[in-house]
């Protein structure tokens, strides 16, 4: 564990991106835990499919967003976070919800606008955040969350509680203010944040030549923070550098900001065809897409891949079943809770299966 | 019961509030070792140290975005604008994040963010501003508005202790122009309006700082008895004082010190004619700001904000109607 | 499914293929291909056409497996979000995914209250407003003077609370505008007609807020809405309170079976003359004014089953005998359920007695019909075991028809002891009657 601290230290120090941590398979994982990333990265495409699948079918209402081809961001490095740690989830990354514990049936149900989505059809498609397992949904305004990250973690470090926050963001919202005023703020109160930033090379159908002149992670060292940079489609390198940005975050050494590149293998939403990306582009990408590599990983360790497969088609079958059935909300309902009446209840913890939780903290 | 001036009830509010409740603590621009641009936190830092009582980046966005981060996970920030016009660059985090929160997901968001608000000493057009109505325009905010020392302690301690984003609008001008009798300790002034002075002719309907002018504009009109509800707090809006106000005096006089358009005093004057008709013996009658931005030059200001004699003056054309 | 009684030939329903919305702001689409004909059989999920819209081409899945019934729209035509592309026939044991049932349709409204007509909301005075008048520029600009002149809404309600010809009413306002202190003044100085023509309290000129659109249970009638308001007003302005007292009505059945009348009838008379015993009770208050009825114009609360209830007046209730007072509460119930009641036959009430009593319910604690200051509850007549003492003094159990009399009256106007007696003097009246 000392080594990576240093190891990340260092990458620092010999500023930014120039030290990445690029597609090795972890040592803190196990084979279980490696089985758990496919699963997760399954259960997110599955059940993408399957929604734009309903969307087509006219029963999804809105427009609808996914993350094809970036499962393993969203799953390595919500898969490095403890129960009681936080998490701002964006829209991109379903993994993350899966692993901290939401059910198919209820994110289902919440791309059919159904009483029993998260936000009982408040809110649409993957803005959502189940507050029982410390998630916050995101809002439309993206690098928004970023600040609510923050905050999170200057809450955690005046309370001196071994706790990390963490949210993920794209490389269209290294444009907007609120990124600079939370990578700022995290490393001038050196707080135990962990920033992700989803680069999938299109921001709607802008490219990165037309976002930023430097690429953001070598901003990093000027603001303070740590930069990383990440094959964002193996699960286990993004784990991994999960992992080290926690644990630099526990030792007290600052924020972390890992750029994980990755690709927008879809339109950015439903009713975007791409014509704007070069289709080279998306086939050099479909070569490194993260399940095939995880699959591939897996089957050289004498894994039943298409056992796993399987069964999370079935568990997708039955939620998409139980989904469907659920009731749309009351219209009644639509003018209640605006306010909080009660006592205002702090966010709960989430799942952590990564068998590292498990063990006593000896590691560290 | 001690006295104390307007800007000491508020800082003996967060005194009292940070010593009962170690969630509470403050942030804002400058307002530790220096004890901020009015000196309301003055002399807390001393007490309650740096972290609760923390100099922020130069950031609005930043302090109310974490503000709402430590929120969700248990504490209860009570954020400073330096000035109540800089909320315009945290506007987005206030209006999207905090204010949608507890609709969409069922999570509280406990922050308090006080506004020091108005105009009426050459601050010029970015620091005098009163922006209350762009939040009772945005659901999931409370806004109050507090005009005497008793309610400015009892206000922000119910701010405080609400589960949701509370606006604060302190009033600049009355900072050490009011002072009053305060009861000692925590206590919580109800989200509901007061009679600030009763009667039955006719009622000016107003908050803030405009209580006093309407006070002083109809305290000796000519044999009328002029009523005055200080609303002190504009979301929710207490519908019911309001209307009673109306059937007891059937005139109406609403007093914005706020831009003219869809201030908190053109919802009012709405409420009256949509649920107080039967009971008007006039028209409702308006005095506000007219819609440009507060000048700097002092005959230009006093021009436009409303005065003791524009107050006065509507109430005589209005009684004698 | 297919078993259902109402379509028992049917073995296959149809399911419908839609235009599906690409994107929030895409309204339209057009048919690009068909990958199916009539009569083959398709899969769910399975691609059935190829659409195209002006942000996205894409295929469109099947919604459930089945036959293709029907093409509703050919390729190259352009259709809006939602419209049936196709059908697809589903043989009876499969079923199309578990959505609601496409014909919920919006929540009906065909129930709803109409909006108040126009003559509605006119205030029942001549002194309606000049119609069309708005004055330009200043809205305090001086209105208009002598005839057509124009009054306040304040104005307007307290004249037709209190039947003042605002026209005979001096004004001190701007260019002799009517205030409302004027009208106030007018009917102190004895300026109204209120003697002569009590007001009328159902039609008030008040109307209630609408209630909000779209909640559930749709939205509650026009005279729904009016009773809650007028029921919750009376609450706010009375001191209520509700004393009972319990009645052998033992004279009462026997007298009523010969003469075949209601014991209603009985009950009202009772009450009439207790009301010239004790006046007080024969009053109203209008605010801080009170003021007391020779006159008895009995108000009877009448059920009009699910639209709520209406409260008729005979009036001079005093001069009527029992038999007249059964035939005038028939023939006023009869009217009112057959919406035939006028104005005058439902204003000026100055005492109320309610009936709810067929349906067994023994007490209740009604509000008081503004502006009077009691209301008799008459609830039903049950026979029960009670203590009856002989003329000789000795006790025994006997079963007497008894019954209930529930008073709400307003403690501003009176006070306990002389509602009690009020009480005491309809139960003796009653018990006493001779057969």
């Amino acid at each position: 564990m000392a080594t990576d601290i240093a190891k990340a230290a260092e990458s620092s120090d010999s500023g930014g991106s120039d030290v990445a941590l690029v597609g090795e398979p972890s040592a803190h994982l196990t084979l279980d835990d490696r089985v758990w990333l496919l699963r997760a990265m399954l259960m997110m495409r599955g059940v993408e499919e399957r929604a734009m699948t309903l969307y087509r079918q006219g029963k999804v209402p809105g427009s609808f967003y996914d993350g094809y081809g970036q499962e393993a961001v969203s799953a390595g490095a919500a898969f490095a976070m403890a129960p009681q740690d936080r998490l701002c989830i964006l829209h991109r990354d379903l993994a993350a919800h899966i692993i901290r514990g939401v059910t198919p049936a209820r994110i289902l149900s919440q791309y059919l606008g159904r009483e029993a989505g998260i936000t009982a059809g408040r809110d649409g498609n993957v803005h959502f955040g189940d507050r029982h397992l410390g998630c916050v949904g995101m809002v439309s305004m993206l690098p928004d969350m970023m600040l609510v990250a923050t905050g999170m973690a200057m809450a955690f470090k005046l309370r001196s509680e071994p706790r990390v926050a963490l949210t993920w963001f794209g490389d269209g919202s290294t444009s907007r203010g609120d990124f600079h005023e939370a990578v700022n703020w995290a490393g001038v109160q050196k707080l135990p944040v962990i920033f992700i930033l989803e680069n999938n090379q299109y921001a709607y159908s802008t490219p990165l030549d037309k976002q930023f002149a430097v690429d953001p992670v070598k901003r990093a060292e000027a603001y303070g923070l740590v930069g990383v940079t990440v094959d964002g489609n193996d699960a286990e390198a993004m784990f991994e550098a999960t992992r080290v940005g926690r644990e630099r975050a526990l030792a007290g050494q600052g924020p972390t900001l890992i750029e994980a590149v990755t690709m927008r293998m879809h339109g950015h939403a439903a009713h975007d065809d791409m014509k704007y990306v070069p289709k080279e582009q998306v086939e050099e990408w479909r070569k490194r897409d993260p399940i095939e590599r995880q699959e591939a990983r897996l089957r050289s360790l004498g894994v039943d891949v298409e056992a796993v497969r399987t069964e999370v088609r079935a568990d997708i079958d039955a939620a998409a079943e139980e989904a469907l059935a659920g009731p749309m909300p009351d219209p009644g309902s639509a003018v209640s809770g605006v306010f909080c009446e009660g006592e205002a209840e702090p966010l709960g913890d989430g799942q952590a299966p990564w068998s590292g939780f498990a063990r006593p903290e000896a590691s560290s | 019961m001690t006295t104390l001036t307007y800007l000491q009830a508020i800082s003996s509010a967060l005194r009292d509030e940070m010593r009962r409740d170690e969630r509470v603590l403050m942030m804002g621009e400058d307002i530790g070792v220096f004890g901020g641009a009015f000196k309301v936190t003055d002399g807390l830092i001393d007490e309650f140290g740096a972290d609760r009582v923390m100099d922020t980046p130069l950031a609005e966005s930043g302090i109310i975005g974490t503000a709402i981060g430590a929120a969700v996970v248990g504490l209860r920030p009570v954020c400073e604008m330096q000035f109540s016009d800089f909320i315009s660059c945290g506007f987005d985090q206030l209006v999207n994040v905090a204010g949608k929160m507890h609709y969409r997901q069922g999570l509280a968001v406990p922050i308090t963010v006080r506004l020091p608000s108005g105009g009426g000493f050459s601050g010029g057009p970015f620091h005098s501003q009163n922006p209350e109505a762009w939040f009772m325009h945005s659901p999931g905010i409370k806004v109050v508005a507090p005009s005497t020392a008793e309610d400015a302690k009892g206000l922000l301690h119910a701010a405080i202790h609400d589960p949701n984003p509370v606006c604060y609008m302190e009033h600049k001008h009355l900072y050490r122009r009011v002072k009053g009798e305060v009861p000692d300790g925590v206590f919580e002034t109800p989200f509901s309006a007061r009679v600030a002075r009763p009667g039955q002719d006719l009622v000016v309907i107003t908050y803030g700082a405009m209580v006093h002018t309407a006070l002083e504009a109809t305290a000796e009109l000519e044999d009328a008895s002029i009523e005055v509800l200080d609303l002190r707090s504009l979301v929710p809006l207490d519908e019911e004082a309001i209307l009673d106000s109306v059937a007891r005096c059937s005139k109406v006089v609403v007093v914005d010190e706020a831009n003219f358009t869809c201030a908190a005093g053109a919802q009012v004057a709405a409420l009256i004619a949509e649920k107080g008709f039967e009971h008007l013996d006039g028209p409702v009658v308006r005095v506000a700001t007219p819609d440009v931005p507060i000048p700097f030059s002092p005959p230009l200001e006093q021009a436009i904000l409303p005065s003791v004699d524009r107050i006065r003056e509507a109430c005589r054309e209005l009684l004698a109607y | 499914m297919s078993s259902s009684p109402t379509e028992p030939e049917t073995a296959s329903t149809l399911v419908d293929v839609t235009m599906p919305q690409m994107g929030v702001s895409v309204a339209e689409g057009t048919v690009v291909a068909w990958r199916f004909e009539i009569g083959d059989r398709i899969q769910a999920d399975e691609t059935i056409c190829e659409i195209s819209t002006d942000k996205i081409d894409t295929e469109v899945p099947s919604p459930v497996g089945g036959v293709l019934a029907e093409i509703l729209v050919p390729v190259d035509t352009t259709v809006e979000v939602g419209t049936p592309l196709a059908r697809i026939a589903v043989s009876g044991d499969v079923q199309p995914s578990g959505e609601p049932a496409p014909d919920a349709g919006p929540p009906a409204s065909s129930d709803a209250a109409p909006p108040p007509s126009p003559e509605a909301v006119t205030p029942p005075t001549s002194v309606t407003p000049e119609s069309g008048a708005s004055g330009n520029g200043s809205p305090l600009a001086p209105a208009r003077a002598a005839s057509s002149r124009r009054y306040s809404p304040v104005v307007q309600r307290i004249a037709a609370e209190h039947n003042v010809d605002l026209e005979a009413v001096p004004g001190t306002g701007r260019g002799g505008r009517v205030r409302k202190q004027d009208v106030l003044g007018f009917i102190e100085s004895g300026g109204a007609q209120a003697q002569e023509e009590p007001p009328m309290h159902i039609e008030s000129p008040y109307r209630p807020d609408p209630a909000p659109a779209a909640q559930a249970g749709g939205q509650l009638s026009r005279m729904r809405r009016q009773i809650g308001e007028h029921m919750k007003r009376s609450l706010e302005v009375s001191a209520t309170c509700t004393t009972w007292i319990e009645a052998d009505m033992s004279r009462v059945e026997t007298a009523r079976k010969r003469l075949g009348v209601t014991a209603l009838a009985f009950v009202a008379r009772a009450s009439i003359d207790a009301l010239r015993e004790f006046p007080a009770l024969n009053s109203w208050m209008e605010g801080e004014r009170y003021t007391q009825h020779s006159d008895v114009n009995l108000g009877i609360a009448v059920s009009l089953g699910d639209d709520g209830l209406i409260v008729p007046v005979i009036h001079k209730a005093h001069e009527l005998s029992v038999e007249g007072l059964a035939a005038r509460i028939r023939e006023l119930a009869r009217r009112a359920r057959s919406r035939q009641l006028t104005p005058d036959e439902v204003r000026g009430g100055t005492f109320t007695i309610t009936n709810p009593g067929q349906y067994g319910s023994i007490m209740a604690t009604p509000i008081i019909n503004q502006p009077q200051v009691a209301i008799l509850d008459f609830e039903a007549v049950i026979k029960r075991a009670v203590v009856v003492t002989d003329d000789q003094g000795s006790d025994s159990i006997a079963i007497r028809p008894m019954t209930i009399f529930g008073l709400s009256w307003d403690h501003r106007a009176l006070d306990g002891a002389l509602s009690a007696q009020f009480l005491a003097s309809v139960k003796r009246r009653l018990e006493d009657l001779t057969p």
